[in-house]
Order: structure tokens, then sequence, then C-alpha cells
């Protein structure tokens, strides 16, 4: 049984719709994904499951259970914030108690509680210190700790890396990770950032403009995007889209040639995807379009070649490790492997899938 | 070749410098006259007062015996009043200091209806002057039977508009929307978000309210003119402008004069303290912004 579900939820701002109609289904234990572009109503849709905002319509279901018209703590879910949010004036012990006090548990067994969380959580000596005197990452780690000693039904994490560093970020991506394969709890996080996607999440739902594009695994929605959005919002490098039609047993790509199929191709096709390690560099004669090397990234365990093509926007070709052979200025020709290619009507959904 | 810009040698700078200087200077001496003017009086014998150089001390200096005089005139009403004058400037200032943070939390942090209208209100009445509201405030203190006392001045005190406005501004600045977000997931109402994780976070707001509201209190001198009529209640103001009166009028004798300047020169000395203890709050308040969580 899903452990919170959501039935047809939208959200209006006045006149402003931010959230189309959502239905959602999450597992008990999985760690869900909200990813999408800046505007995109991913933080709207984690409020709306927190009790921060009020649903313009539909249901929120926890357990089982109506929540659309209680609030955050009667839901019994945590959330940790982009800018932690520690409250400034108390210290770290103060912060991790405050939502047990207010809970009204016994002292002792809010001590005790405190106190093991911030073993795990490596927090023991910084327990008399206020949010002031410790760094991003301390405080991040700080605000982790005050959303577990709550334990709650689900934890809610709203964009909780974007103020770090990139190393440190790195460095909690890993944690938070950790803590998920620790806890076994369900974890809703909230990210613009497709990497922290891909690594951390069982399950991703892609948003664009407040409607769900797509929902499913990091390689589900990277191997079978289901439509243009998704396709180029998952994957970095972005995957090359070329303009393209049908000719019979190829598609044609706009005045440059042509990429044979196996067997006919499908009717309506406008675009053509093709992810950067899927084209191949081969001499001029050989490839299935033609085009010059325009700049070449070297980055010790790949090589990333920025292909001219005449007509058509710049196409990314990712080679393994150092290519030598590869320079700037040089005519090649590049080859397209058919089995991974991402055909897409004037719609922008995926065709023959 | 470079191109060199003003330093601190340059003609036009220093020119300028001085000039601001000066401009300072003759703004200083014009805010500072008349307290010289009151220390020197306050030291002098009444004949002197109007014989000597009215800037600096004569030769009898007669500080202590004026103020002897100060607190013995009319079995020491004096020190009655300038109790009064505490008692309602310290209760009017944390009274509105309070109120205004409640309101200004309210406008900074909740969305209600009519809540652009009332702020326009506020505003607004942050451009009346008080003197047009006073013979008003007294009709209203008069049919509840209120005048008289000292709730004839505390009451009307307790709103601040200056402070509502001031507090509306730094909530904004010094709480974050997401710490009251997180209040909120840990369950605490919205009343214990205030009490326990704003009102801390604004203290240096909350202090520069309390201060502006104690010092216009203190110099408050219209309102409790009309609203109380027994010299026991009078604020030093009322008190000290009476017996100038009466020292004009010749009723009093010719001691009230420099016994009115030793009582302004009391009446000012401890909001001049209280403004020299609190700078750290009051000049973090004023900035507001600098504090971030």
């Amino acid at each position: 049984m899903a452990v919170i579900a959501l039935k047809d939820v939208k959200k209006t701002f006045g006149a402003v719709n931010v959230i189309g109609n959502v239905n959602l289904e999450i597992a008990d234990g999985e760690f869900v994904i909200f990813v999408g572009p800046s505007g995109s109503g991913k933080s709207t849709l984690l409020r709306l499951v927190a009790g921060l905002e009020d649903t313009t319509g539909g249901q929120i279901l926890i357990d089982g259970a109506d929540v659309t018209n209680l609030g955050p703590a009667e839901r019994e879910l945590s959330m940790v914030f982009q800018s932690s949010a520690l409250y400034p004036t108390k210290t770290v012990r103060q912060n991790m108690s405050f939502g047990l006090e207010v809970q009204g548990l016994p002292k002792p067994q809010i001590r005790e509680r405190v106190d093991r969380v911030a073993e795990v959580l490596k927090l023991t000596e910084y327990m008399d210190r206020k949010p002031k005197a410790l760094s991003g990452g301390q405080r991040q780690r700080v605000a982790i700790g005050r959303a577990i000693v709550r334990e709650p039904v689900a934890f809610l994490f709203d964009e909780p890396l974007s103020n770090l560093d990139a190393a440190l970020r790195v460095e909690m991506r890993i944690e938070i990770a950790k803590l998920h394969q620790r806890l076994g709890s369900t974890m809703i996080y909230v990210t613009h950032d497709q990497v922290e996607a891909m690594t951390l999440a069982d399950k991703i739902v892609v948003l664009d403009r407040g409607d769900i594009q797509q929902v499913g695994s990091p390689m589900e929605l990277y191997e079978r995007p289901a439509n243009l959005f998704v396709a180029q919002f998952i994957g970095s490098p972005k995957m090359n889209v070329l303009p393209g039609r049908t000719d019979g047993n190829a598609i044609a790509i706009a005045n440059n040639g042509a990429i044979p199929l196996g067997s006919k191709a499908p009717d309506g096709i406008v675009k053509v995807g093709s992810r950067p390690e899927n084209i191949a560099l081969v001499p001029e004669a050989e490839g299935h379009i033609r085009g010059t090397i325009d700049v070449v990234e070297r980055l010790g365990s790949d090589t990333f070649a920025y292909v001219a093509v005449e007509g058509l926007e710049t196409v990314t070709v990712r080679i393994v490790g150092n290519a030598a052979n590869v320079g700037v200025g040089q005519k090649i020709g590049l080859t397209f492997d058919p089995q991974q290619l991402h055909l897409f009507a004037a719609d922008g959904k995926v065709l023959g899938r | 070749m470079t191109i060199v810009g003003k330093t601190k040698s340059s003609p036009g700078f220093v020119r300028s410098r001085w000039l601001l200087t000066g401009v300072l200077g003759i703004y200083f001496i014009y805010t500072f006259l008349p307290l010289i003017y009151v220390i020197t009086a306050s030291t002098k014998t009444n004949p002197d007062l109007f014989t000597s150089f009215g800037l600096w001390f004569s030769s009898d200096f007669h500080l202590w015996q004026n103020l002897s005089d100060l607190f013995t005139i009319q079995n020491g009403i004096f020190l009655q009043w300038l109790w009064n004058t505490f008692y309602y400037a310290l209760v009017s200032g944390l009274g509105s200091a309070v109120f205004a943070t409640f309101a200004g939390y309210a406008f900074a942090k909740y969305d209600f209806f009519g809540k652009k209208f009332l702020f326009a209100l506020v505003l607004g009445a942050v451009m009346i002057p008080q003197t047009a509201l006073v013979i008003p405030i007294f009709l209203l203190l008069s049919k509840i039977g209120l005048l008289n006392t000292p709730l004839a001045v505390i009451l009307p005190s307790l709103v601040f508009p200056p402070g509502v406005f001031l507090m509306r501004a730094y909530v904004d600045e010094a709480v974050s929307n997401e710490i009251i977000d997180a209040g909120r997931v840990d369950g605490a109402g919205e009343f214990h978000i205030f009490s326990s994780l704003a009102f801390r976070m604004l203290m240096p707001g909350v202090t520069t309210v309390f201060i502006l509201s104690f010092v216009a209190s203190w110099n408050n001198y219209f309102l409790p003119l009309v609203v109380l009529n027994s010299t026991e209640h009078f604020p030093v103001t009322v008190g000290l402008a009476q017996w100038y009166a009466s020292a004009v009028s010749g009723s009093g004798g010719s001691l009230l004069f420099t016994v009115v300047m030793a009582g302004a020169l009391v009446s000012i000395l401890p909001v001049i303290i209280a403004f020299l203890i609190m700078q750290r709050f009051w000049q973090g308040g004023l900035g507001a912004g600098g504090v971030k969580a």
C-alpha cells in the first residue's frame, strides 16, 4: 500500500495554475525525487505534501488516511530546508529538542533520543553551540538531526544541498544516501540538480510547469524518456536533438544525411535524439551526417567533441578516455547507434515505444 | 599614463570635506546651544541668570543649592513628577513595543483580508500629528471616566504607529519564512512560533521601538496637559511648565526660574543615560538586516 498518495492534487495562486492535476503514489521506504527546472512547481508540490500550503483541489493521503486538512506536524512528517532553517537563538541541542518538547515528550526521553541521533550524525561535540558557530555542512547535519529525532512517517528535503559548495555537496549527498539505507524511511527530495536525482533516487518525478512529465527509476528515465522534455532534462551533457523526418527505412536529417534503421521508420517523426555516448566519430565519408570538430574538452576520464554540423545545432559526442586522435578543425563523420535513437513526434512525445 | 581619481589630499576633496564639516558644525551648535544654556543656567542664582553671560557659568556656582530647592519645593513634588514620568514612559514604552511587534509580525508574515488597507491606515496614522488627536482622545477618556488617572496618559501612548512600521520592516529582514515553516513542521502553533522563536530574533528591533516610544512618552507634554489636572499625577513636562508659568507671572517668587532650569536639566539626564546604555541595541535595530541566521 502506498504510504503517501496524491489524488488529483491542484494548486493555484490567484489566477496562476502552479500545479496541474497531479496523481502520484509513493511506496513505503522509497526515495522519491521531484526534479525539474525553476518554476516547475516541485517545491510547491513538496510544500503541499508537507502541509505548509493548502491544496486548491484534490486529496493527500498518508497511510490511507486523508490528511488534506491537517497541518504539517499532525501529518507526522519532517522537513529539511535549503537554508537549514535552524532556530538561531537556540543551541544545537535545543534545536533538536524543540519538536519533541512541543509534542510534550518527557525530558529524559527527549534527551536520550537527541543524544542518540547526535551520535549517529557525529554532532555530539557541537551540542551547546549556536547555529552561527557552525559551518554550512554542520548546520545541514543538525537540520537532518532535527528531522530524524521526530521519527516521522516520511522525510521531506527541499533542495538541502543547493547552498553548499561543490565538494561538500558530494559529501552530503553520500551521507543522505547512507542515511536512507540505514533508516529505510520514505524520503521525498526536491532538487533542480539532475545528478543528485540520478544518484539518490529510487524513483524520479520529472515536473515541468506544474505537470508531471514522467515518473520512473533513474535508468528508465535515462534510457526510455517519454518525451522531449525528459529526454533533454535528464543526462549531462544533454541529449542531442536534431530535426528529422521519416524516410522509408531511414530517418532523414535535414539536408545532411540519413540514419538507416533495420525496419520501417514510424510515421510522424519530427525530431531525433541521440545521447553523446551513442554517437561515434568516423571518417567523413562513412558517417550518417558530416561536420567539423569545433571544440574538444578533455576531462581525463572522458573526451567531449563538439561538432559543428551545417544547418544544425552543435552535436556533442562522448568518447571514453583521452581520444588523442581527435582535434579541432577535423572534418568528421557521425554515426548514430540505431538501437539507441529516440524518435519524437510534433507534440514532443516519443514514438515507437 | 594612469588616471587618478579623487584622493584624500586632492583640493576638491579637501574643500568639500571642510564645507561638510562647517555645515555639520553649525548644526551641532544649533542643537547644543539650548542644552549648554540649560546646564549653565541651572548652576546660577536667579539674579545671575539675568545678568551674566547666558552661555557660560557665573562666578557664583549655585548648582547644589538649586538642586536642593528643586527637590524640596512644594513638599518635594518634583520627585513625584519624576517618578510619574518614569512610570508612564516605562509602561508605555514596553507596552507599545510589544504591541508594535505583534502588529509588525502580523503585517510581515501573514496574509489576511484588508491587510493592505490596514497598513495604509497605519502609515496614515504615522503622519497625523499627536496634537490633532489629543482632543478626541480627551473626549474618549472622559466618556469612560479615565480622565486624571495614569491610564489617561498610558493607554493612548500604547499606540505607536511608527513602531509598527519599523517592526514590520525589521521582521521582514530578521525572521525568514523558512524558520517559521520549520517551527510549523515541528508542530508549534503560530503564537508559540512567535513567542519562543521569532521574538528573541527580534530583540534589537523591539529595543529600538522601546527606546523611541520611551523617549516620546518622556517628552510628551500636550497629552498629559490635557488629560490630567491633579498635580500629583503630572509628569515632569507639565509640572515644569506650570512652575515656569507661575515664575513668569511672578506669583511663585523669583526663585522659580533657576529651579525650573535645574528641573529641566534633571529631567533630561535619565534619557541621555538610557540612550548611552542602550546604544548597542539601538544601532543594531535601526540598521535592520544585520541579523542573519
